[in-house]
């Protein structure tokens, strides 16, 4: 068995190492001609030419259609307006009503957008926090329950939104469970509060096995004695909560903080099949508008979906900055 | 007042028992000692006391009342790790504060504490560090510092010293035995160093494999071991040991030498037991054991002379001074029979 396991590894290790000696000449003589740091760049390389093609290059070529108008889909057939797109997304008479503004429907994608992200950051942090809480805990079946938490994460976002919706619908299996328990059936996604309750739900269900994990490995890497001086300190639940697991899960929970509201403000896929953005607008949300102005509507406009696209990149940078100017404080305390 | 005391204990994890019954009673303002080999269950008894593991079956008293059922926190107890397990994210002034903010105790009073176990440490000038910027005696200290202040009915310590070096642990041996004599207070140390056993304690209590084998001073545990394990655990080197035949005031050793040795009794198979420091060279004419060097360890004040009988059998002495031997050199080896030790086919002690 062993013996078999070997060559089977001398096998697969054959041709790379033919490889190895194949390059190992170039590679030297390149060592040669430009030092250590021309090594460096090598090995940089190909993944510098991935995140070029598939994200400097994008980048670039959206903020040029974010300065261009009309319904064409290729630049150059496309008339350069300047600024106009981002002064037509943010004119608005009252900021804080959205049907003052021109393109309202932005302005209304983006109050959903923030409140979504309020309280689904909120949720996920508290319910993964939890969740890892008690995963961490000498019950019985827990790797069982790891698994059945973090299951969600690997389905893709439709199967999620589509199940959810199955449940969800008219004649769904929430109903049926409601109708037999005595009540009136509802019809779910048709109500505002309970489409953008569910939106928010359903996306943070999808997700928390992620943050649970990382939280849980944070959790994982407290020493237990620390916990032990604690209970010889007389320190009562709350406070070795308070005092000794959260403030040595600082960074977990920072890491867990910033990639869920990265997450959060991008929501789209689970939310678009569950909800469609309705009833009405209710859950219309920021990357649904874009796609919808861009590749949907009738009246496509890849210039304005643009515009809006910076825009909401630029929050993004601003989120992850000041994230991490408030991790990097933290660390130096 | 009446210390700790320990009725009956028994503890298994699932199926392995790990303590055996164990019974001990410590006294008000004693320095007791647990030594014993690595796994022979010092830390679990220890972690029973404290109250971080519940006994299987037995009781503990704590200046006569019982404990068994109450939580650690509730003890009234202090605890130092041998990994220290200090907060890292507090300062040490933090560290030992936490447990006096647990019980709400006024400000100022934590403050005077803190400073006074500051002064005692010598750690006043480390107060806002962190403890990833302490050395490891330092660390040590803030450890212990975090005991005193609570000014804890019994201090317990895990092989506290066991992360510093030879040095170091010589003088923080030094302090913890002078703080224990001017905190008068109940202290449980468990080591493996018998050195640091013989010097710190009041009374030792050696462990083995779940029981406690014996319970004495450090000096009557050297002097009178009440069994072969006790005997061999206790003492550096390593008692001799050399089966023997007994005949009523007559020693017969497997070389063939006859000692007389008083009070031995008649007709049995024992254990005779000689410290290295109880052998000398033997005269001329004397009976004695035979042996050759095979190893010379010069200290300069004493010679440690490692040699090995015709049978095999290694023999270990300590020579004052520097006696002029080689390795190969036959040695003939005497001992005083008041200094010998007798112990029967079970390994228990033979009184003479
Ligand atoms: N939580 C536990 N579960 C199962 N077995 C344990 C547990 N804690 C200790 N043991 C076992 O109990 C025995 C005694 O362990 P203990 O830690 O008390 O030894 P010790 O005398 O302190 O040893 P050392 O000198 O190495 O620290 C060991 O055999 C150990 O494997
Ligand atoms: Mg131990």
């Amino acid at each position: 068995m062993t013996a078999f396991a070997t060559r089977l590894g001398a096998a697969v290790a054959a041709p790379f190492a033919l490889l190895a000696r194949a390059i190992d000449l170039p590679l030297r003589g390149w060592q040669r001609l430009t030092g250590m740091g021309g090594m460096a760049a090598v090995f940089l390389a190909p993944n510098l030419a991935i995140f070029g093609v598939f994200v400097l290059i994008p980048l670039a070529l959206n903020f040029a259609y974010s300065m261009t108008g009309g319904t064409d889909i290729l630049l150059p057939d496309r008339p350069f307006v300047g600024a106009d797109q981002y002064a037509r997304l943010l004119d608005c008479a009252d900021y804080s009503r959205a049907v003052t503004c021109r393109e309202d429907a932005f302005w209304t994608a983006a109050r959903n957008t923030a409140v979504f992200v309020v309280f689904q950051v909120s949720l996920m942090v508290a319910v993964s926090m939890i969740t890892a809480l008690i995963l961490n805990r000498k019950i019985a079946g827990r790797g069982f329950f790891r698994a059945v938490f973090f299951f969600p994460v690997l389905l893709s976002p439709v199967v999620v939104g589509l199940i959810w919706r199955w449940i969800l619908q008219r004649q769904g299996l929430l109903n049926l469970i409601v109708v037999n328990l005595g009540f009136d059936p509802q019809v779910w996604l048709n109500d505002r509060l309970y489409a953008f309750a569910a939106a928010v739900g359903v996306s943070t269900w999808a997700h928390m096995g992620f943050y649970t994990l990382i939280l849980l490995a944070g959790l994982q890497a407290i020493p237990r004695d620390l916990y032990e001086a604690a209970e010889m300190d007389g320190t009562k639940p709350g406070r070795v909560f308070r005092r000794i697991t959260l403030p040595l899960l600082g960074p977990n929970l920072a890491v867990v903080l910033v990639l869920a509201l990265i997450r959060s403000v991008q929501i789209f896929d689970e939310a678009y099949v569950l909800t469609g953005g309705g009833p009405g607008t209710s859950t219309l949300f920021l990357t649904q508008y874009i796609y919808e102005t861009g590749f949907a509507s009738l009246l496509r406009n890849p210039g304005l979906a643009a515009a809006a696209s910076i825009l909401m990149a630029g929050v993004l940078v601003v989120l992850t900055l000041a994230q991490l100017a408030l991790s990097r404080r933290a660390e130096r305390r | 007042m009446a210390g700790i005391i320990l009725s009956g204990i028994t503890k298994s994890f699932g199926p392995a028992q790990v303590i055996h019954g164990v019974d001990l009673q410590i006294a008000e303002g004693e320095l007791m000692v647990f030594v014993g080999p690595s796994g022979c269950g010092k830390s679990t008894l220890l972690r029973l006391i404290a109250g971080l593991d519940r006994p299987s079956t037995g009781t503990i008293a704590l200046d006569g009342r019982d404990v068994t059922a109450l939580p650690a926190s509730d003890r009234g107890l202090a605890m130092v790790f041998q990994s220290y397990a200090l907060y890292p994210h507090m300062t040490v002034r933090q560290n030992l504060s936490f447990g006096l903010q647990n019980i709400r105790m006024d400000k100022a009073e934590i403050a005077a504490r803190v400073a006074e176990a500051g002064r005692l440490l010598e750690i006043e000038g480390l107060m806002d560090r962190r403890p990833t910027q302490l050395s490891g005696g330092q660390r040590q200290r803030v450890a212990i510092g975090r005991a005193i202040v609570r000014e804890p009915s019994a201090f317990l310590l895990d092989e506290p010293l066991s992360n510093l070096d030879a040095e170091l642990r010589g003088t923080m041996r030094a302090e913890i035995s002078g703080l224990h004599a001017r905190l008068g207070a109940t202290m449980i140390y468990v080591t493996h160093d018998q050195t640091e056993a013989m010097t710190l304690a009041d009374r030792i209590a050696v462990m083995r494999a779940g029981r406690i084998e014996q319970v004495a001073t450090p000096l009557e545990l050297y002097n009178h071991p009440a069994n072969l394990f006790v005997a061999g655990f206790i003492g550096a080197p390593n008692m001799n040991l050399f089966a023997a035949r007994a005949s009523g005031g007559v020693l017969s050793l497997p070389g063939g030498a006859e000692l007389p040795l008083p009070g031995t009794p008649a007709g049995a198979d024992v254990t005779i037991g000689i410290r290295p420091q109880h052998l000398r060279l033997a005269q001329e004419g004397e009976d004695a054991i035979e042996a050759r060097v095979t190893l010379i360890e010069a200290l300069g004040a004493e010679t440690v002379v490692h040699a090995q009988t015709a049978e095999g059998q290694p023999v270990i002495t300590v020579l004052p001074g520097q006696p002029p031997l080689t390795r190969g050199e036959a040695l003939r080896l005497n001992f005083d029979p008041d200094e010998a030790h007798l112990f029967d086919e079970n390994g228990q002690r033979i009184a003479r």
